[in-house]
């Protein structure tokens, strides 16, 4: 097991590399190159000259890669031309709160889609399992930005149940050892600070897990619906185990396989989504910094922005590949 | 005796019919694909007799420009936009524009998606490896994010908008294609074919695609919803065609954002419309699916 | 005689789908006995699963039992509330079912699969259980018992894994075992051996075995009585023995003329029953194989013929049984 777990991370090793060399080539791509890139779009031809000398830009191709992977290894990302702050700094402040905002969602998706797709299967073709059906289609034709809007129309401006924006109340001063909110409030045991921030979260994380709930509880019912007709569920039934023990033991460890794949494969779609959702109700995370760091032409932001999203991508994979070889023996045993 | 083998039994006293006939049998007698196919023939009608349907321009002013518009009426049956515009002409001329970018995406990454994959499938090793490498490190970062990437790069003309959203969606159909054409390779009609010596570039067209292709149909016409949905976010964030004035949900959507509390009209109409169109080729894709898996027949 | 074990009376079948509903089993009655073995023998699709899983009441979920009784220590098996009737499934009747591959659960060990039914049934503590299945393994053959009961199917072969799910069938010691084709998915060598373990518990633990198979080789080596099955009914009840000597059903006979035997001259062929079963989309009203027989007289296409008596405890469901004079061997042949 150890030496899967190793080997998958080693796998990651060369999907990173390839990563930094497609956002190495875009920077050197885009009109004006690496200089431009750095000083903005206002700089003065001097300062563009100085700074490719520094930089090394008359040196060959591979040495000029070689020094910005070795600046990536030692946690360089380079510095916003927008802030003046590296952008390490920064991630270490927007990171934590697209993971929150992206946890709670996959959290709302699965603690409901899964015994919704289960309950589904039990009554198939019933009016649940139609209903469900239908529902879950809808959702997954939803746009997160539309319904992003429309919860936050409904919730918070119409009930005024909710906050419309932001993490935490602006009035609010918590503490952020970790810049996880939730975690810092409860660490610092600030239990109206985990109120607040909770109000906060909920919408969208609602608005974010609406749609990989759909397609959990399609994807549990499919499995379990396969599962339920597979000869060693109608062995359980024959040993006269409980019901509810059959469905447990024998149906939903089984049909947890194909499901933790797809939550796997939702992880690149939810982060899609929390850029859009991170819009819609101001969300200071990676979404809505990477998107103003477009609009300034920010590049060293948007390299490292996109660095981090693939490297939560390919951790969730790896996460997701040895669960399931854990839940697998036929996988777990055979390396 | 299990039922599946009961209706084995009846199948057999049908008449056997081709494989698209019986698709298209088993699509007329599935609700939902029924559905999703007047869905789709609606937003078709839409965008082709836009001119005619609507009395108004997307761009025209009819109102008076500025404030939050006004609520829809009988005369504006969606109501006015902030601009003065009719919200309905808008609305049903975005048709137009989301069907135009669907199919133009889902062609653009169709294409590369399917060349890579044959090539990938056919020739196998190195040539494999080096590819679904390649595919790999695309995957991992979310397709949005690499639109957005693309659209940076290329600028944010309507056809870069699309050629970026369809470049997201070639890892997925050469993935497709190169599993199908891999397992394909390895089948018995195949095994039998090649060892009559029947030539492998004509083995790959005539034989092993034409029967892979049944997974990337379904996928190109999921793709459509998505790709319909992958525009309307860019203009969402501000990153879709640039073109001043276009009628695009997305951007409609965009501009009303910020003001719910005056205008539920002007979020509600461009979204459904978006969640509708999304929604019927999602549903004729599942159709498709169930109608073209030969694993469900029985 | 002693009163018997298991009476099934008038057992009907049948399925819900979206043609209608067919009728699956159609008014079936045998007894079995304590420590009887009893033979059912038909082709695929004749209805002998479906007649075994309606007594274990699991069958597949657009499946009912539309009619009849199946009587066990004084109660009707198809009027048993669910509760009552797992206390029975596993414990007083478990089963074999035909494919090893699919039928033990890929993710949990062997012992935990054991152990199940002995828990749950026998009350038997962690410990007590693991002793136990490590015994089971050890009377069905398998070695190092107790380090195998930490394996995962898939690292046994399909013989073994027919060993585990017998082990586990007779783990909480059942009246009957029932065992649904519990060689066909086997290479020929294993089956023989599958099948000595059967019969040599069998008779250890005093069960009855109901053995359900498309096979007449597998009948003719283990089963005291066969039942020949088709589309639904019995068409030929008897001794195993009086009834492969002397069948008199043209179906059966039918059957031994197509399995190819070892022992029969070069010259002799193989006669396949021409025609296949048709599914039975309503009761029968005429004698089922009536299309495919060559000995159908009218009354057979008029009406359903009966099971009657032709010798002692021989029964056949013909209304023109095949001759004693064209037996044995070949008779149908010359009779063409």
């Amino acid at each position: 097991m150890l030496r899967f777990v190793v080997r998958r991370l080693l796998q990651l090793i060369p999907i990173l590399l390839g990563v930094s060399i497609l956002l190495f080539a875009f920077v050197r791509a885009l009109p004006g190159g690496p200089a431009i890139a750095l000083l903005g779009e206002r700089a003065t031809e001097e300062s563009v000259e100085r700074i490719e000398t520094e930089l090394g830009l008359d040196q060959p191709i591979y040495v000029q890669y070689g020094r910005y992977v070795r600046n990536l290894v030692q946690g360089d990302l380079g510095t916003s031309t927008r802030s003046r702050q590296p952008v390490l700094e920064e991630l270490k402040q927007k990171f934590p709160a697209t993971v929150e905002l992206a946890f709670a969602a996959m959290l709302f998706a699965i603690i409901l889609g899964i015994p919704l797709g289960f309950l589904a299967a039990k009554r198939y073709l019933g009016f649940l399992d139609n209903a469900s059906l239908f529902v879950s289609l809808i959702g997954i034709s939803f746009p997160v930005f539309f319904l992003a809007l429309l919860l936050k129309y409904v919730f918070a401006i119409k009930l005024g149940w909710l906050p419309t924006v932001g993490r935490v109340d602006v009035t609010r001063s918590i503490e952020h050892p970790t810049n996880f909110y939730l975690l810092d409030a409860v660490l610092t045991r600030d239990w109206e600070g985990v109120v607040d921030v909770l109000k906060h979260l909920v919408l969208p994380a609602i608005a974010l897990g609406t749609i990989p709930l759909a397609i959990v509880a399609r994807i549990t019912r499919a499995a379990v619906l396969d599962v339920l007709n597979e000869d060693y569920v109608r062995t359980a039934r024959a040993k006269g185990l409980d019901p509810s023990v059959v469905d447990r033991r024998h149906v939903m460890r089984n049909a947890m396989l194909p499901v933790v794949t797809v939550i796997g494969l939702q992880t690149g779609l939810l982060l899609t989504g929390a850029v859009l959702t991170e819009t819609v109700f101001a969300w200071p995370g990676m979404g809505s910094w990477m998107l103003e760091a477009i609009r300034f032409r920010d590049y060293a932001v948007i390299q490292g922005g996109i660095l981090f999203f693939a490297l939560l991508v390919s951790l969730t994979n790896l996460a997701v590949d040895v669960s399931y070889a854990y839940l697998n023996p036929k996988i777990r045993l055979s390396r | 005796m299990s039922l599946a083998q009961a209706e084995a039994h009846e199948l057999e006293l049908e008449q056997p019919a081709g494989l698209w006939k019986d698709a298209v049998q088993r699509l007329k007698r599935n609700p939902g694909a029924i559905i999703g196919a007047l869905l789709i023939s609606m937003f078709v009608f839409l965008a082709l007799f836009a001119d005619v349907i609507t009395s108004y321009g997307p761009g025209e002013q009819v109102g008076s420009l500025g404030g939050n518009g006004s609520p829809p009426s009988s005369e504006f049956w969606f109501g006015l936009d902030k601009q003065g515009r009719d919200y309905f002409s808008r609305v049903v001329y975005g048709a137009r524009l989301s069907l135009l970018v669907g199919v133009v995406s889902v062609s653009v990454g169709l294409s590369i998606g399917l060349v890579l994959g044959s090539i990938a499938g056919y020739f196998g090793r190195w040539v494999d490896g080096l590819l679904m490498r390649i595919i790999d490190i695309m995957l991992a970062i979310p397709s949005f994010l690499l639109a957005i990437g693309l659209v940076t790069l290329l600028g944010r003309g309507l056809v870069q908008v699309m050629i970026a959203v369809g470049a997201t969606q070639v890892p997925l159909f050469a993935r497709l294609l190169r599993g199908g054409i891999l397992a394909q390779k390895e089948s018995d009609y195949v095994l039998a074919a090649r060892s009559l010596g029947a030539p492998g570039p004509r083995l790959l067209l005539r034989h092993i695609i034409p029967n892979s292709l049944s997974p990337v149909i379904v996928q190109a016409t999921l793709s459509m919803a998505t790709a319909i949905i992958e525009v309307a976010a860019l203009s969402f964030v501000g990153l879709g065609p640039s073109q001043p004035g276009l009628p695009e949900w997305g951007l409609m959507l965009a501009d009303s954002a910020s003001r719910l509390e005056q205008g539920l009209h002007l979020v509600l109409f461009p979204g459904i419309a978006i969640v509708l169109s999304t929604l019927g080729f999602n549903m004729v894709g599942d159709g498709l699916r169930e109608a073209l898996d030969p694993k469900l027949k029985s | 005689m002693s009163e018997p074990l298991l009476s099934v009376t008038d057992l009907e079948v049948r399925f819900k789908s979206r043609r209608g509903t067919i009728h699956a089993v159609n008014g079936i009655s045998f007894d079995l006995r304590a420590g009887e073995t009893l033979g059912i023998v038909g082709e695929s699709g004749c209805g002998k699963s479906v007649t075994s899983l309606a007594m274990l009441g699991i069958l597949p979920r657009q499946a009912y039992p539309a009619d009849g009784s199946v009587m066990f220590g004084g109660r009707d098996l198809l009027r048993l509330k669910d509760q009552e009737m797992r206390e029975v499934r596993g414990k007083d009747i478990a089963m074999i079912f035909q494919d090893p591959m699919t039928s033990l659960n890929p993710i949990l060990t062997i012992g935990r699969q054991l152990t199940e039914s002995l828990r749950r049934h026998l009350k038997m503590d962690k410990e007590t259980a693991r002793e136990e299945a490590v015994s089971l393994l050890d009377r069905v053959g398998i070695s190092d018992a107790g380090d195998r009961l930490r394996s995962y199917p898939h690292q046994f072969s399909g013989g073994m894994r027919q060993r585990v799910m017998i082990a586990m069938a007779i783990s909480c010691r059942p009246k009957i075992l029932i065992a649904d084709e519990p060689t066909t998915a086997l290479d020929v060598t294993i089956q023989a051996q599958i099948l000595e373990l059967l019969k040599r518990l069998v008779s250890e633990e005093q069960m009855a075995l109901i053995l359900i198979t498309h096979d007449l080789g597998v009948v003719a080596g283990v089963c005291d009585r066969t039942n020949v099955m088709y589309a639904g009914g019995f068409v030929e009840t008897g001794a195993t023995e009086s009834l492969f000597a002397t069948p008199r059903h043209p179906y059966t006979a039918g059957l031994l003329d197509s399995v190819p035997r070892l022992d029969a001259s070069g010259k002799q062929r193989l006669v396949p029953i021409p025609g296949t079963v048709k599914t039975l989309m309503e009761k029968p009203t005429s004698c089922a194989f009536a299309p495919r027989c060559m000995y159908a007289v009218d009354e057979s296409r008029r009406e359903v013929p009966p099971l009657r008596e032709i010798a002692p405890g021989h029964h056949v469901a013909c209304f023109n049984p095949v001759p004693e004079s064209d037996l044995p061997q070949g008779a149908i042949t010359e009779a063409r």
